[in-house]
């Protein structure tokens, strides 16, 4: 006998197919480059914004997004290579892939957001390096990526194999959000606490994840009032401008190299 | 005759070596090339995509025309035998099959130069969505090369 529970909650499902049709938006616009390029960047951005939220989610969404409830410790490894598993959500190999494939994401992100493309693309916090660190970032998002690449496609197999091997199918719970379980394993469950996200903490995760996302893609270097409003972001600021000044950070060279032409005589 | 001939061939040869200098000055002499073209672009992608409100289409004009100049100016004599290997202003990143690569490399090159004067053309208008398009196209153009005969960074 079987019975249908709700497993992933909305915000879940929509994370989960915002990332994958903006990774692989991202993918074909770095692919394509040209004037795409800066698509590349936008999406990432966009990326970066999901992951936040994801990792928010990740403590306070409902029951089976949470870190807690699918975190896979060594004995629940243990367990679940022992066949003794028992659970619905992300089993202890799923989660695995579930963490490995978010850090591979951050990492992606992270460099990305330093990385230069050597043509017309420079990530929102180029400005903050030297170019032979950006170009070293840019070699470790291009490795990364292969690495993304295999974490996508052993993620494509497993739905297959889950679908044709173990006659379960994965896709569908993630769009629905319902699943179909064995009513023994649904016992054990209810009486289990059951925790529900709600609108609030939408709206709180959504929150965090836009200021991060916003503070990413350059806003945090235009927002003057945190130069006044927080002493500690004004000392970190001072100390910048100091570097500024010495000529220690490439870009105010940069800056200065761009704006000449313009004043420059027109014979210059 | 054939002496003649194989002499003129020999002074030809070397004097094309001499012109484009040993190694490590074709390959700091490409990288400054491309360097030059890199400041131009960024004139230009500054202006034209990331802030609009600063263009100014005499400089715009200025540095199309210097990327068309670099594409125009012979880049293919700095890569000659051996220059897979060496440091200019750092180490080359080109890729040995470039030598292999020849049809394909014209190709990519040729590309490049048919894309870098387009956009002298268009800039010289002024039309900035025109601009920005052409822009996109020499972009493209730079990363086929890349692709095809450019060490990637790991």
């Amino acid at each position: 006998m079987k019975v249908t529970i709700h497993i992933w909650d909305l915000p879940h499902r929509l994370f989960h197919w915002l990332l994958a049709a903006s990774v692989t938006g991202a993918y074909v616009t770095a692919k394509i480059g040209g004037e795409l390029i800066d698509w590349h960047g936008r999406l990432g951005v966009f990326i970066l914004g999901l992951l936040v939220f994801r990792i928010v989610w990740g403590f306070i969404g409902s029951t089976h997004s949470r870190f807690v409830t699918f975190f896979p410790s060594l004995p629940r490894i243990a367990a679940y290579l022992k066949g003794q598993w028992q659970g619905i959500g992300h089993n202890p190999l799923g989660a695995l892939s579930v963490i490995a494939l978010l850090a591979t994401l951050a990492l992606q992100v992270g460099t990305g957001l330093f990385a230069n493309d050597d043509i017309a693309f420079e990530g929102p916090f180029f400005d903050f390096i030297d170019k032979d660190l950006s170009d070293k970032l840019t070699g470790w998002h291009n490795t990364a990526f292969n690495v993304l690449l295999s974490l996508v496609v052993l993620h494509l197999v497993a739905i297959v194999y889950y679908r044709w091997a173990k006659k379960t199918n994965l896709v569908k719970p993630m769009l629905t959000g319902k699943k179909e379980i064995p009513v023994t394993l649904a016992e054990a469950i209810i009486t289990d606490h059951h925790i529900k996200a709600g609108v609030v903490r939408f709206a709180l995760s959504l929150i965090i994840s836009s200021t991060v996302a916003w503070g990413a893609s350059g806003g945090i270097t235009q927002f003057p009032i945190a130069r006044v409003t927080s002493p500690c972001c004004s000392f970190a600021w001072a100390a910048v401008d100091v570097v500024q000044s010495n000529g220690l950070l490439s870009d105010s060279q940069q800056q200065t190299a761009q704006v000449a032409p313009a004043q420059a005589p027109a014979n210059f | 005759m054939k002496k003649k001939l194989t002499l003129a061939i020999l002074i030809a040869t070397s004097a094309t070596a001499a012109f484009a200098g040993p190694i490590e000055e074709q390959i700091r002499w490409r990288q400054s090339a491309y360097s030059f073209a890199a400041w131009n672009i960024s004139k230009i992608k500054s202006q034209v995509v990331d802030h609009p409100e600063t263009f100014n289409k005499d400089s715009v004009a200025a540095s199309a025309n210097a990327i068309a100049a670099v594409a125009n100016s012979g880049l293919g004599a700095l890569y000659g035998e051996g220059t897979d290997h060496g440091t200019g202003w750092k180490e080359t990143r080109l890729k040995s099959e470039f030598f292999q690569k020849k049809a394909e490399v014209t190709t990519v090159a040729n590309t490049f130069n048919e894309a870098a004067n387009e956009l002298a053309k268009v800039a010289a208008t002024g039309d900035i969505n025109a601009i920005k398009t052409q822009f996109g196209k020499v972009g493209e153009s730079c990363k086929a090369c890349h692709d095809l005969i450019r060490i990637k960074d790991q």
